[in-house]
């Protein structure tokens, strides 16, 4: 830490908030072509996956099989909401981020008490079923072959689906839930969620309430997975289930896996990572799949704590991020909040 | 609706020929999580292999069936033996049983075996591509046997032949034979086991080559049945013998066949009343119910809290 | 008065064998008692009973009060009943002030929205705990550091630090000697005698006569399931039915 003590904590954020939203978007504009604006959409809205998966299973250890599926509920809702109600933007974002949530707190209930291996292969088969609903609830979901969403980005009435608005829109929402996540994960709710994972009888014998903080952070997760799926159904302007499927899951947890799991910074790059690199490879072809895979397998082998591991990366996060870590002159403590 | 409706009784044969394959592939399940306490997530790229071996023999050579189904086999135990190489073995860094059951080590055989299963079944999409390759019409096991009132195919006879077989040969395996004894031994007391001189390593790699032999058996077997190959054929059918698995119990063999069954003959009831696209819900029920109601599996012992 | 703490024909059955067998023992306010037994006798399923991660087969355990069987442990910390582990178990990928700092917020618990939203003084009363907790056990200077990085002999004191993080009103300590030589234990019992003069309640779970009976006030003995003395170590000491239990029949 000692190092760091020099260089103001704002640093790092004030880097970061110019990349996204001046760096990159001068780079994207002088280019202009709608292929890099969507490579950095995506990038994005996997960010966020990325980043709401590592709430669930880097912090509270439970590992998630079947986070695509939430994320497509969010999708449809916002596709629905759009076809049926008529509604924009402005009120699908909080409302996919609502049902999505909900949803998982309802699968939840009764399945939350598992463990380990019980609990993935639960979430799995949890996504499975909304998988097969959606696929399969033709008359309510169009099954097969999606929905195309008539509404493009808004903002009470005011279009943002140009271009660059379009970047702006998902980039500001993607980096207010990103903060969000780190505040909830890099805080004494969070070190209560870390012991979970670490121990959970222990935990337990600490007075931690085990079972309803699983339960807080798989709904809030899927809070997040719901957001990013609106913004895909508003920027794509049309989904089917074949987005949402289990190798989607996968891909977000290997995404997280091979950043680090229990690392924020980690699941952020792990996801820039795992989209950017096979859209580098382009040239590859069809082996961009295989390197996935292989990015996965070669991380586990030879990363075990992924690319940040959950020390370093948390050394990162309290001196930088604000997460404020010192003691006063008076010797008293001040922990992060 | 009589119970006794030819049409009935032929689905409710459908159903035990896609228990049985289920049954299969649910054995390979068991003989590894008894062993190791993992979960293997690339047996259904075991179950596609079989399939494409198969597939690959039949449209170079033309082989009677018989052999079709040998060379599975041998591709089954050659990517059982590989797929614990690679995939399992290191992550295996030390050899006491805390670390053997160690939840560190279940979960990054967990993911390992995971992204195995995705380079697996991309490759296989780069050599085949995605889409269903037919297998050539005279290796389809679908001729008509007229049985009394109830018309059904020739493979609804071989899977249970077949699978008949294999399982009293696993019978034979696990209770008179040096290596059946033990694995049968390391899945009860693995440091026990090595104690009394049995090379667990060498144990472990017979599992997967027994369970995986099973696996790539189901797959070319389901292949001729519906006469339809494609490189994510193993998917659906990993996670049904992984639900009987937990159905049976996890760590019993009879257990997870009859579950299989069960979950073979209600899948095909259901895509009778209801549709084929909900079938698979049938599945994914079941694994939830059972996980919430029967914690310990139908006719499990008892699970362990790690 | 009533007793802090209240066991009243306790027994816990495991298939065939009673582990407690109609146990009643009560441990008061500001005593330091000494739970001893040989191998087997039921020390931990008791412990266990008291804290909630056994159920009982039969008999009441009552605290401040409150019957506390069937409750679920976190409620049973929460109630004021703290206990640190036989086998170590800290949080070895946390940081030491965050392994502490669970203690605290599972007694005062932060929700999502405080997380979100910055209650700060919730936040700050976490952080003052934590603090005071790693200052008592004197760990102050390692708080950065990795759980899993500590020698065995620290992390036992992280262990009781984050038990005391709680603010419990009854400490149950398992085996806290284990693993330790005769210097770090003759440590261990000062800083346990100074925590009791500090008022807090503790009960002493030892395998090992020794650390008991030179620190505790009162002793309990238990012996294949069943108490068979209690009473201040002097006492203790002669009970022929205690040094029959440890030395066999002979003695």
């Amino acid at each position: 830490m000692s190092a760091s003590k020099s260089r103001p904590q704002w640093v790092l954020p004030v880097l970061i908030g110019l990349l996204v939203f001046a760096a990159l978007p001068a780079v994207l504009a002088s280019f202009d072509r709608g292929y890099f604006y969507q490579i950095a959409n995506l990038a994005l809205i996997f960010v966020l996956l990325s980043a709401s998966m590592h709430l669930v299973t880097g912090v509270a250890g439970l590992l998630h099989l079947g986070h695509a599926a939430f994320y497509g509920v969010g999708a449809y809702t916002a596709a629905l909401l759009t076809t049926k109600l008529g509604l924009g933007f402005t009120w699908t974002l909080p409302l996919s981020g609502l049902v999505a949530a909900l949803v998982a707190f309802l699968v939840a209930l009764p399945t939350m008490r598992l463990v380990s291996i019980y609990f993935a292969v639960a979430t799995l088969a949890i996504g499975q079923m909304l998988y097969l609903v959606m696929l399969n609830w033709v008359e309510f979901t169009k099954g097969p072959n999606g929905i195309i969403v008539t509404k493009g980005l808004e903002l009470f009435g005011f279009s943002l689906s140009g271009r660059l608005a379009t970047y702006y829109t998902v980039a500001a929402v993607v980096v207010l839930c990103v903060v969000a996540i780190g505040r909830l994960s890099h805080s004494y709710y969070g070190n209560a969620l870390r012991s979970i994972r670490e121990d959970d009888q222990c935990a337990d014998a600490m007075g931690v309430r085990t079972v309803r903080l699983k339960m807080e952070a798989f709904t809030l997760s899927a809070f997040f997975a719901g957001v990013a799926g609106s913004l895909w159904a508003h920027m794509t302007g049309y989904i089917s289930p074949g987005d949402f499927k289990f190798s989607e899951s996968i891909l977000i947890l290997a995404m997280v896996v091979v950043g680090g799991l229990g690392s924020l910074p980690g699941a952020v790059i792990g996801a820039l990572l795992l989209i950017l690199l096979p859209e580098g490879l382009r040239g590859l072809g069809d082996f961009r799949n295989i390197m996935v895979g292989m990015v996965m397998f070669l991380s586990i082998l030879f990363l075990p704590k992924g690319l940040l591991g959950e020390v370093s990366a948390l050394r990162l996060v309290r001196q930088q991020l604000g997460a404020a870590w010192r003691r006063t002159d008076n010797g008293i403590g001040i922990g992060w909040r | 609706m009589d119970l006794f409706d030819p049409y009935y009784l032929q689905q409710l044969a459908i159903g035990l020929s896609l228990g049985m394959t289920y049954a299969l592939m649910a054995i390979g399940f068991t003989l590894i999580f008894g062993v190791l306490n993992v979960v293997n997530f690339a047996h259904g790229e075991i179950y596609t292999l079989g399939a494409f071996a198969g597939l690959v023999l039949i449209t170079a050579a033309a082989p009677p069936i018989a052999a079709v189904v040998f060379a599975a086999l041998a591709i089954g135990a050659f990517a059982g033996f590989s797929l614990e190489r690679l995939a399992f073995k290191p992550f295996r860094r030390f050899t006491d049983e805390a670390s053997l059951k160690s939840r560190a080590m279940r979960e990054s055989t967990l993911l390992s075996s995971l992204a195995v299963s995705i380079v697996v079944r991309e490759a296989l999409e780069i050599v085949f591509g995605s889409q269903m390759r037919s297998v050539p019409f005279e290796y389809l096991i679908n001729t008509p046997v007229r049985v009394g009132p109830v018309i059904l195919v020739t493979g609804d006879f071989i899977i249970l032949g077949v699978a008949a077989a294999m399982l009293i040969g696993l019978q034979y395996l696990l209770t008179r034979t040096r290596i059946g004894l033990s694995i049968r031994a390391v899945s009860n007391n693995p440091l026990g086991a090595k104690y009394v001189g049995i090379d667990t390593d060498r144990t472990i790699i017979m599992t997967f080559v027994v369970g995986s032999m099973m696996g790539a058996a189901a797959g070319i077997l389901v292949g001729l049945y519906y006469g339809a190959i494609f490189p994510a054929m193993g998917f659906v059918p990993g996670i049904k013998a992984f639900v009987a698995m937990v159905m049976g119990g996890l760590s019993s063999i009879p257990g997870a066949v009859i579950c299989a069954l069960i979950l073979g003959i209600s899948e095909s009831m259901a895509t009778t009343f209801v549709s084929s696209g909900w079938s698979d819900m049938v599945a994914y029920g079941f694994l939830i119910l059972t996980l919430i109601f029967f914690p310990n599996g139908l006719f499990g012992a008892g699970r362990e809290r790690v | 008065m009533t007793h802090l703490l209240e066991i009243e024909n306790a027994s816990r059955r495991f298939g065939g064998v009673l582990a407690v067998n109609d146990v009643t023992a009560h441990v008061d306010e500001g005593e330091l008692v000494g739970l001893i037994g040989p191998n087997g006798a039921g020390k931990t399923t008791l412990f266990n009973l008291i804290s909630g991660f056994t159920p009982l087969s039969a008999g009441t355990v009552r605290f401040a009060g409150t019957p506390i069987n069937g409750l679920r442990t976190n409620r049973v910390a929460r109630l004021g009943i703290s206990r640190t582990f036989q086998n170590l178990r800290v949080f070895p990928n946390m940081s030491v002030f965050d392994n502490v700092s669970v203690g605290a917020v599972g007694t005062l618990p932060q929700g999502p929205l405080d997380a979100l939203f910055g209650a700060a003084k919730r936040a700050d009363a976490i952080s003052e705990r934590t603090w005071a907790a790693l200052e008592a056990v004197g760990l102050t200077h390692v708080a950065d550091e990795l759980a899993a990085n500590l020698p065995y002999g620290r992390r036992k004191y992280l262990e009781i630090a984050r038990a005391l993080a709680m603010q419990p009103r009854f400490l149950i300590l398992d085996e806290p000697a284990a693993g330790l030589n005769d210097t770090e234990t003759r440590e261990l019992a000062a800083f346990i005698k100074r925590l009791h003069g500090q008022g807090l309640t503790i009960m002493l779970v030892e395998h090992d006569m020794n650390l008991v009976m030179s620190i505790c006030q009162r002793v309990l003995v238990l012996a294949t399931g069943r108490k068979i003395a209690d009473g201040p170590p002097e006492v203790i000491r002669q009970d022929p039915a205690v040094l029959e239990a440890y030395l066999g029949v002979d003695a």
